[in-house]
């Protein structure tokens, strides 16, 4: 086949008949963002934790009191997995994980509350998981919020009608509205953010691995000694454009396919997801090429890129509340695409924003395009001007 | 049996030799792994996250509403960032990212809360956050409960109802909750255990491989098989111990960060957690030479199963979301991973102080991850006579 004259076309067409040949490569930036995500939507699939098994310790052993654990045992959250006589009984229950939390009605119960007392419930639950507390106390509390009405309302205060019953049971209502993801549940929370991850990471594997490729086929240059290789700039942009086009798809198809497969919110307007696409992928690409700069075994890459996810997940703010981070790390984090990516794809996707709503973002991701943009043309200037010196002392 | 210290000893001396060319085993080994420290531990540094910015839309604004706002303004989660009386720009400045939550008061609460025609108010969290959306929806929703309340108590002390009566009526079950282990409820206790350690255990696993690996690449191993006197596990411990001492060393080092200057609650005592860590080490590396099995001599597709599984793991560990709650198949996977057992074992032991015999299969299942290469040696005996470096 003929190869074009012009650098940038020719750059592009090498990088690509490269990729297409080399099957390490295809399965960071085919195979890891066609599956990974699949894999991580099944696994929070379930959304959150029903039917937590809890025993109860019942010490008062009234009517009343099993009313109230039978309304426990009710609710969509709590299941009520054993009976014990004692707290021993229920600890050893905890122990061998049986149960993950306690329930312990205490004998004077029944008593306060025919006295007119307050009466006082534990809740004990376990800390394997910080789900099981929040639903433990959740189901509990909703049944003694419930239950705490109808005393009000049937035994402490004498009402005549029912309109005065109703008001005195809710003398001020309240509605609670869960925005953007209803049922509260783990996987529309935590699968967007992570979509643009895998995309960052997957791009950095990719373009590292390439890179390690040229410099264990140049023996340590990362361009081929041709005269095609002269111009930093065509280099970035021809080499860029390849990863570029194929994550492009990889996105589109995380944000339709994976998106509507597993439930995921969708909020966003197709035009307006590529509108953010484009800078973040822009982004992602430069930083990875400059970063590729210091990988010198194709291997490496692995090294370098993997265990970065973790971090940069917590950086973004998604998962650990940005106002909540340290203004250092804040800091630290606005150099990485995924910080300002992962906002701003849940804010379109899950939340429905426009490209407008999110323009701070945007205009962040163009800038990091120019910075990294320029960075991997200084990489690269660097590189020629060793290869020109290696070519005249051979 | 002299003569295989004595290769194992030379073998690692080549391996230290390797190390001291190559600043990535430095960079990755060294470094990275006490980045990760400094990072978990400053960036949750908080403990719970509190003060998460939510907006007010009060359309009623009377003395009764913005003491209700005041008080809301006390609580320890929550922080109006935004005030103001049209519900639309509250809602805008939720999608723009700068709030979680909305609370709202409509026109005419307080007009009807005192005629007693049930006034409604609301609130919206931002659950695309979950994390924030969950802490503001409590307090809120104890602000709500609480105005309700606070409406019968007046009435009642009006009548001249004692204060134990008073409350006896408005809240006649109060449920008292015990997290056990951290009663703070301190995300960084669980969070920095289980993140800092998964770190290390993941760079262990890639960079068992990744050493292994380097062997075929640069075309040593027939060298290094001949070496250890045609004995593949001479070969092996003289190339992993420095690696075990050197990450051993940094368990420690972690494990005395947290519970010796950050005091982190240690029930069972800072020797066992360490003799957990060194366990969970040993387990990483057994963990990526079983991968280097299942790919001999293929150094990239082992390290990308130990970065495939090993990132997943942390999922599979099951803090943020348990694995109870997830599909059966998912529950069975989970027991394959060394940090899913490694935070049993610090849950059971360091969190709680339960005796060791609650999670002796959790115990067990870091042992035969460490134990389970010894099957398949044969792979790695064929894989140092006839393998060659795969690109």
């Amino acid at each position: 086949m003929r190869k074009p004259t012009f650098p940038i076309l020719h750059v592009w067409l090498d990088e690509l008949t490269d990729i297409v040949k080399d099957e390490g490569i295809l399965l960071f930036i085919i195979l890891l963002p066609l599956a990974y995500p699949l894999l991580y939507a099944m696994i929070y699939n379930t959304e959150t934790q029903r039917e937590l098994p809890m025993c109860v310790v019942d010490d008062c052993m009234s009517v009343r009191s099993r009313d109230f654990i039978r309304r426990v045992d009710a609710t969509p959250e709590v299941k009520i997995a054993a009976h014990c006589t004692s707290m021993d009984e229920a600890q050893e229950l905890m122990r061998r994980r049986d149960v993950y939390a306690i329930l312990r009605v205490p004998a004077e119960f029944d008593d306060d509350l025919w006295r007119g007392r307050q009466t006082v419930v534990g809740l004990y639950s376990d800390l394997t998981s910080m789900l099981y507390y929040k639903v433990a106390y959740l189901g509990v509390v909703n049944v003694s919020q419930e239950l705490n009405r109808n005393i009000k309302v049937r035994e402490r205060q004498s009402n005549t009608t029912r309109r005065e019953e109703q008001v005195a049971r809710w003398p001020i209502r309240f509605d609670e509205v869960k925005l953007y993801n209803s049922a509260g549940g783990f996987c529309a929370f935590l699968i967007p953010p992570v979509l643009m991850l895998i995309l960052q990471q997957a791009l950095c594997l990719g373009v590292g691995m390439s890179m390690g490729r040229s410099r264990e086929r140049f023996r340590g240059l990362v361009i081929p000694p041709t005269r095609h290789y002269k111009n930093a700039v065509a280099i970035v942009l021809g080499r860029g454009l390849v990863h570029f086009l194929v994550f492009l798809l990889m996105a589109i198809y995380m944000a339709i396919c994976v998106t509507r497969w597993f439930g995921l919110p969708q909020l966003g307007h197709f035009w307006d997801l590529i509108g953010f696409f484009v800078p973040y992928l822009t982004a992602c690409t430069f930083m990875a090429m400059f970063y590729s700069g210091f990988v010198y075994r194709r291997e490496d890459c692995i090294l370098l890129f993997v265990f970065m996810s973790i971090p940069l997940l917590f950086l973004s703010g998604v998962s650990w509340p940005g106002s909540s981070i340290p203004p250092f790390w804040q800091a630290v984090g606005t150099a990485f695409p995924s910080t300002w990516g992962a906002n701003a794809y849940v804010r379109i996707q899950s939340m429905g924003a426009s490209l407008g709503d999110c323009h701070s973002e945007i205009l962040a991701l163009w800038i990091l395009s120019g910075i990294y943009f320029l960075l991997s043309c200084f990489m690269y200037m660097f590189e020629i001007r060793k290869a020109v010196g290696r070519t005249i002392l051979n | 049996m002299r003569k295989a210290l004595r290769n194992i000893w030379l073998i690692t001396r080549r391996e230290l030799n390797t190390f001291s060319r190559r600043p990535i085993f430095i960079v990755i080994m060294f470094v990275a792994p006490l980045g990760f420290l400094v990072f978990f531990t400053s960036l949750m540094s908080a403990g719970l996250p509190t003060k998460l910015p939510a907006a007010l839309v009060d359309e009623d604004n009377t003395h009764v509403t913005r003491q209700l706002t005041r008080i809301l303004g006390t609580m320890e989660e929550t922080q109006f960032v935004l005030q103001t009386n049209s519900f639309t720009e509250a809602r805008q400045a939720m999608q723009r990212g700068e709030i979680y939550a909305i609370f709202r008061i409509p026109k005419g609460t307080t007009e009807a809360a005192l005629t007693q025609r049930q006034p409604v108010i609301s609130y919206y969290t931002n659950d695309a956050y979950f994390i924030p959306a969950s802490l503001l929806m409590k307090d809120m929703r104890k602000l709500s409960e609480m105005a309700g309340l606070a409406i019968t108590r007046e009435t009642m002390r009006a009548r001249g109802f004692s204060d134990d009566q008073i409350m006896g009526t408005v809240q006649p079950i109060v449920i008292e909750s015990h997290p056990l282990g951290n009663p703070q409820l301190n995300y960084s206790v669980v969070l920095s255990n289980l993140l800092v350690p998964g770190l290390l255990m993941l760079v262990i696993m890639l960079t068992t491989s990744y050493a292994l690996g380097m062997e075929w690449k640069r075309g040593c191993q027939k060298k290094l098989y001949s070496m250890s006197g045609n004995n593949v596990w001479v070969a092996i411990l003289g190339k992993l111990m420095p690696q075990t001492a050197l990450y051993t060393i940094l368990m420690w080092l972690i494990d005395l960060v947290f519970y010796s200057y950050l005091q982190f609650p240690c029930a069972c005592g800072i020797p066992r957690m360490m003799l957990w860590g060194f366990l969970a080490v040993i387990a990483s590396q057994g963990f990526g030479l079983l991968m280097f099995e299942a790919f001999p001599g293929h150094m990239r597709m082992a390290m990308s199963a130990c970065s495939l599984l090993g990132v997943m793991q942390f999922s599979l560990a099951g803090f943020s979301f348990p694995v109870s709650a997830m599909d059966v198949p998912f529950q069975w996977l989970s027991n394959i991973f060394p940090l899913h057992h490694y935070f049993l074992i610090y849950v059971n032991q360091a969190l709680n102080g339960y005796p060791i015999s609650y999670v002796w299969t959790s115990v067990v299942a870091l042992i035969a991850i460490l134990l389970l290469p010894q099957l398949f040696y044969f792979r790695l005996r064929d894989a140092f006579l006839y393998k060659e470096y795969v690109p």
